[in-house]
């Protein structure tokens, strides 16, 4: 929202030494937050009025003429100039070197300089309104119009900004900032908060008294609750003409477009007391204004041309025939001011701020009454508005009077009084209060505090008292925010010691991240929880079967995982792109249908699980696939959580035919690691590459409360190590090796294998490494030569192994 | 003789100078003073001479026995010195062989500096399911019924359940402080416990919004527990992040869960506070928005707010990440691009 300080110094006098600078910081810390500010002549420096002395053709061009204008210069300056209504005598705006101006209202502002055009000097420039971004004060018939000053006081060589009454700070305030306070929403509210803050007397508005004897308007308000309070006036002898600049200048810097007088005024009043008001034309009126709910299916054209189907949701100002106008959003089209229009209802109203949301929201319309009305104003506002409109209408619109008057004040608003005690804001604030202190810091804001020993009666005002002030807590703040929260020193909170914390589950989590990322390699990535459908079915799941959001980030990203494994393909597919072979996991919860109620049965949520999964490019399936398994195997003993296992039980598919194990805790399936077979790969979009993608449902593992490797003596004497290498059918699997020779040996373990063309088809070579050793002493080369012998022995009858080699 | 010894010792010092490895030096050793050395042979002949002859040559003998002995050790430790263990050509401005690439992303990263901070403290760590419902996500939060926030244009509310209300309008959740209330339901008063994690909003994305992002937000509830010191928490725990001394300020600010609410400034370390492109000339970036539990949120989390209050602070994770490395669009962090999330390893 835009603020104007002349205007804000209508209602209050500020300290003559307050700068901007200290203006915005206190507002900001105080009130609301000031983004920034801008003194609207900073954009006019340079440009003065000027008065045209002699008109002549340009010798080189058609279209120029050469200008002298008086610019309060001991001389005339000559300037070069295209303006199609350029006479002697006219008052204009000339942009003197050192100007900014748009070239034709477009474009960046570029600098004025001295030149000469066509080979004439020019000293500056005649402007057109929308050169200097002034359209909207002074509309312009065509492009070659310049911006005549005529009927402005005002003499030669004047800056313009003052001229124009532009010499201006605008405050540019946070709408987010003000959306709990109704009142601000007009120069009146900040006002009050500045001289609150600087202790400085806010001058109060004209009221408006109305003739007893005037006849009445005749309204009818169908609900009370929807309608609290309507007043309509009815003005006659009015003239529709443009505002007197001062009007029209003043609703510019705030970034209002005049229209005419009439519309003008109802802008201006609800820009400075918060109030939206509303004006048609009264001869459009048939019978008396009612407002109601709309009829389902009623069509009501606006303002703006729109034609709305409404409903019984909808609040509607009607006649006693059709809706003229959404009521406290936007006029109809029916009853608008039109150029010869005399009379006018003036309608200053106070609507329920939930039914204003809700139309808005349904017909995606917000104006700046809806905005207003949304906050919840109080009814009280508009006697402010009333008041203002009658000293308008009377000062801009000579011949205009009041005809027909009616207030229905049904549902005032009733303003809290509420309780809280000294000691609550004093051990609250952290420092001590008294009575006085929040007397003073409150009755500049219209609360009145009534003290009674420790405990305090706070009335709120009614333009804080429609749902932003109600409890002890609300004035705790507003104490607070007047002495200024950087006037409360740091306080360490007294803190009793405890048991330690100590989450194992918390621990495991970061533990699996970490193990993953620095031991392994392994890069954490995010992705969305919603995944494009090929991504799930290239996964294997059902989209329809999946949970759903209703309004989703676009239509095909509308399901929500219910496996990591959609995520990691596309990431697989992101960053092949640039890579060739990489590893990536990601921890996070993934959603299916389901039940269940974290907090309280009412609430029944979808199954929520947190899941680990990590993806694995490059360009051996083998190596790739060892490699996660290797990565799950030790994910027990670094990460310390009970044992992981390996087996065949439930095919992911996703994974290739061959090329898959289920991890196992508990005896229970928790997850799968596989290669990604062809027919996954291609619905995914995943090209020339191989990939290996893990998934392990992290609710199932179980946390250690600590490390629990034991300790094992060291052997007294030389273990020995022996390389075993053999020919083996390939039915026969090194699980089986190893659980023969493990009972044999200290230790076995697996080297390497090798098919290949020195190896028989059906048949692998297969070398594995034992350790041999005693605790009666070193072992003889006759003992190690018989345990060998025995082991080959024993290999051989099992399975057939041909020894190749020791 | 004794002439034959003398040119014994200056043919093997001259030898054993000239070698120059130690398999030549070992040679040389062999040739003099092995089993059938040179100098070995001489001294097996020192009996066939006379009692008187003995004497002098003896002497002389063992005298060139001990320089050579002294020769060699001494020509050892010079070969040893002068010797490369590596063979050939080496450019030692080639890279080290690279470590194992992988690492955490940066917002996990913060959130886990964050959460050495807090648990230093005796803070918690707690995490709650990302759908929630209404009831948690809104109505438990003071928020009005008809706030905008519940909306679909604001909320991504799962579809079947958009038209229902309270517990069973279910979406994914909008921010993270219904879960504030599910601990405290679960563990009462006093507590101290932080909730980071993801939040969803439905809007347009640009390089400063984004749809999917992080929060990270504490709360401690405590009786009488003043804002003053919320003041203190805000600041050692910016300190903490940023490794230095932060000046820090609470102004005004409005959140419906939270009476008084405040946003919370850190000055600009980038320019000291006097204002440059970073802070917008502002001189003070707002960091996160923070302020006392609302009465009735302690009410729908089964607390009496005439015993108990508190402080909430909520830190936007991307937002710090991103003035921490200077990151300049927040919709990397959901890119899973490697390209990106590589460089904070």
């Amino acid at each position: 929202m835009k603020v104007s300080l002349n205007w804000i110094r209508e209602y209050v006098d500020l300290p003559a030494d307050l700068t901007m600078e200290r203006l915005a910081f206190d507002l900001t810390m105080r009130t609301v937050e000031v983004e920034g500010y801008e003194n609207l002549s900073e954009g006019l420096k340079n440009i003065v009025t000027g008065r045209i002395t002699e008109v002549s053709p340009h010798p080189q061009a058609d279209r120029l003429r050469v200008v002298l204008a008086d610019v309060g210069l001991p001389a005339p300056e000559q300037i070069v100039c295209g303006g199609s209504n350029l006479e002697v005598g006219q008052m204009v705006v000339v942009a003197r070197p050192g100007a900014k101006v748009r070239w034709h209202g477009e474009g960046e502002p570029v600098e004025i300089k001295a030149s000469k055009l066509r080979g004439v000097a020019s000293a500056g420039m005649i402007c057109a309104s929308s050169e200097i971004g002034l359209a909207d004060l002074f509309p312009s018939g065509d492009d070659h119009e310049i911006m005549d000053l005529a009927g402005i006081a005002c003499r030669p060589g004047q800056n313009l900004a003052e001229v124009l009454g532009l010499d201006d700070e605008i405050l540019e305030i946070d709408n987010k900032s003000l959306t709990n306070r109704p009142d601000l929403w007009g120069h009146y509210g900040i006002a009050r908060e500045l001289s609150a803050i600087y202790g400085c007397t806010l001058r109060p508005l004209p009221i408006c008294t109305v003739d007893a004897k005037l006849p009445a308007c005749p309204v009818e308000i169908a609900n009370d609750d929807l309608c609290r309070r309507y007043a309509a006036v009815a003005y006659a002898g009015l003239v529709n003409v443009p505002s007197p600049l001062w009007l029209k200048v003043a609703l510019t810097k705030v970034g209002m477009r005049p229209i005419n007088n009439l519309v003008d005024i109802t802008n201006y009043v609800m820009l400075a007391v918060g109030q939206p008001t509303h004006g048609f034309d009264r001869t459009h009126v048939k019978g008396e204004i009612r407002v109601r709910t709309a009829n389902e299916g009623e069509v009501l054209e606006l303002l703006d041309g729109r034609k709305l189907v409404l409903g019984p949701k909808n609040l509607v100002i009607a006649d006693r025939e059709n809706p003229l106008g959404l009521a406290g959003i936007m006029g109809g089209r029916q009853d608008s001011i039109l150029p010869d229009t005399t009379e006018i209802v003036l309608e200053i109203a106070n609507f329920s701020p939930t039914c204003i949301r809700h139309t808005t929201q349904a017909f995606g319309l917000r104006t700046e009454a809806s905005i207003r009305f949304e906050k919840h104003v109080d009814t009280q506002r508009v006697d402010q508005a009333l008041g203002l409109a009658a000293k308008l209408f009377a000062d801009i619109v000579p011949g205009s009077r009041i005809t027909a008057f009616t207030d229905l004040n049904l549902r005032p608003t009733v303003p809290p009084v509420v309780a809280v005690t000294l000691s609550f804001l004093s051990t609250r604030l952290g420092s001590p209060v008294t009575a006085s202190d929040v007397e003073k810091s409150l009755n500049p804001l219209g609360f009145q505090v009534e003290a009674d020993g420790g405990l305090l009666r706070v009335a709120t005002p009614s333009w804080r008292g429609t749902g932003d002030v109600s409890l002890p807590d609300d004035i705790l703040e507003e104490v607070a925010r007047m002495i200024g929260y950087e006037n409360f020193s740091y306080r360490a909170p007294v803190i009793t010691l405890e048991k330690p914390v100590n989450q194992r589950p918390v621990q495991l989590d970061r533990n699996l991240r970490e193990y993953l990322a620095f031991r392994c390699g392994f890069q954490e990535v995010f992705t969305y929880p919603w995944v494009e459908d090929r991504f799930h079915e290239a996964a294997g799941f059902r989209p329809e079967e999946l949970l759903a959001i209703s309004t989703p980030p676009s239509p095909e990203n509308s399901r929500l995982r219910a496996s990591l494994v959609p995520g990691m393909l596309e990431t697989l597919v992101t960053n092949l792109r640039y890579f060739g072979s990489f590893k990536v996991f990601e921890v996070t919860q993934v959603f299916r249908p389901g039940a269940m109620s974290p907090s309280v049965p009412e609430e029944v949520l979808p199954l929520q699980e947190k899941h680990l999964a990590g993806a694995m490019a490059g360009s051996d399936a083998g190596a790739l696939f060892f490699e996660a398994k290797g990565v799950i195997a030790s994910m027990a003993r670094f990460c310390q959580m009970g044992p992981l296992s390996f087996a065949r039980m439930l095919e992911p598919v996703w994974a290739e035919k061959k090329v898959w194990l289920n991890v196992m805790a508990a005896g229970e399936v928790i997850g799968s690691l596989g290669l990604l077979s062809l027919k996954t790969m291609k619905a995914a979009g995943i090209k020339n590459t191989q990939a290996v993608v893990f998934e392990i449902n992290l609710e199932k593992l179980s946390p250690l409360p600590s490390r629990t490797n034991g300790f094992r003596h060291l052997p007294l004497f030389p273990l020995v190590e022996q390389d075993l290498s053999m020919l083996l059918d390939e039915a026969v699997k090194w699980s089986e090796i190893e659980a023969l020779v493990g009972p044999m040996v200290r230790e076995v373990e697996y080297v390497e294998e090798y098919r290949g063309k020195q190896i028989p088809a059906g048949k692998r070579s297969l070398m594995l490494r034992v350790r041999l050793g005693s605790e009666e002493g070193t072992l003889t080369s006759e003992q190690i030569e018989a345990q060998m012998q025995s082991v080959m022995k024993k290999l051989n009858r099992q399975f057939g192994a041909e020894i190749r080699g020791v | 003789m004794l002439e034959k010894l003398e040119s014994m010792r200056s043919d093997s010092l001259a030898e054993i100078l000239s070698a120059g490895s130690p398999e030549q030096l070992q040679e040389v050793r062999q040739k003099w003073m092995g089993k059938k050395g040179l100098l070995t042979e001489v001294l097996k002949e020192l009996g066939k001479l006379t009692a008187e002859e003995r004497k002098t040559v003896g002497r002389l003998a063992n005298e060139v026995k001990e320089a050579i002995t002294a020769a060699i050790d001494r020509r050892q430790e010079t070969i040893l010195e002068e010797a490369s263990a590596f063979s050939g050509e080496i450019d030692l401005t080639r890279p080290g062989t690279a470590v194992p690439a992988g690492g955490l992303h940066p917002i996990t990263q913060m959130a886990y500096d964050l959460n050495d901070i807090f648990r230093s403290l005796n803070f918690e760590v707690y995490a709650e399911n990302e759908i929630t419902s209404e009831l948690y996500g809104f109505d438990h939060l003071n928020f009005p019924p008809e706030h905008p926030a519940r909306e679909s244009m604001d909320t991504y509310w799962i579809a079947g359940t958009d038209e229902k209300r309270g517990a069973e309008r279910l979406a994914l959740r909008p921010h993270l402080t219904g879960a504030s209330v599910r601990y405290l339901q679960q563990h009462g008063a006093p507590a101290r416990f932080v909730y980071p994690g993801r939040v969803y909003r439905n809007e347009a994305t640009d390089a400063r919004h984004e749809r999917a992002f992080f929060q990270y937000e504490a709360l401690i509830v405590d009786r009488d527990f003043s804002f003053a010191s919320g003041q203190l928490l805000v600041k050692s725990i910016l300190e903490k992040v940023f490794g230095r001394e932060v000046d820090v300020r609470m102004r005004a600010g409005f959140f419906p869960f939270v009476e008084p609410g405040f946003e919370i400034d850190m000055k600009c370390l980038v320019c000291g506070g006097t204002g440059c492109k970073v802070c917008k000339q502002v001189g003070w970036i707002e960091v996160m928005p923070g302020g006392s539990p609302h009465p009735n949120v302690l009410k729908a989390a089964g607390l009496d707010p005439a015993v108990w209050s508190g402080f909430y602070i909520n830190i936007g994770l991307d937002r710090l990440v991103m003035m921490r490395y200077g990151v300049d669009d927040v919709r990397l962090f959901h890119s899973a691009d490697l390209r990106f999330l590589g460089q904070f390893r």
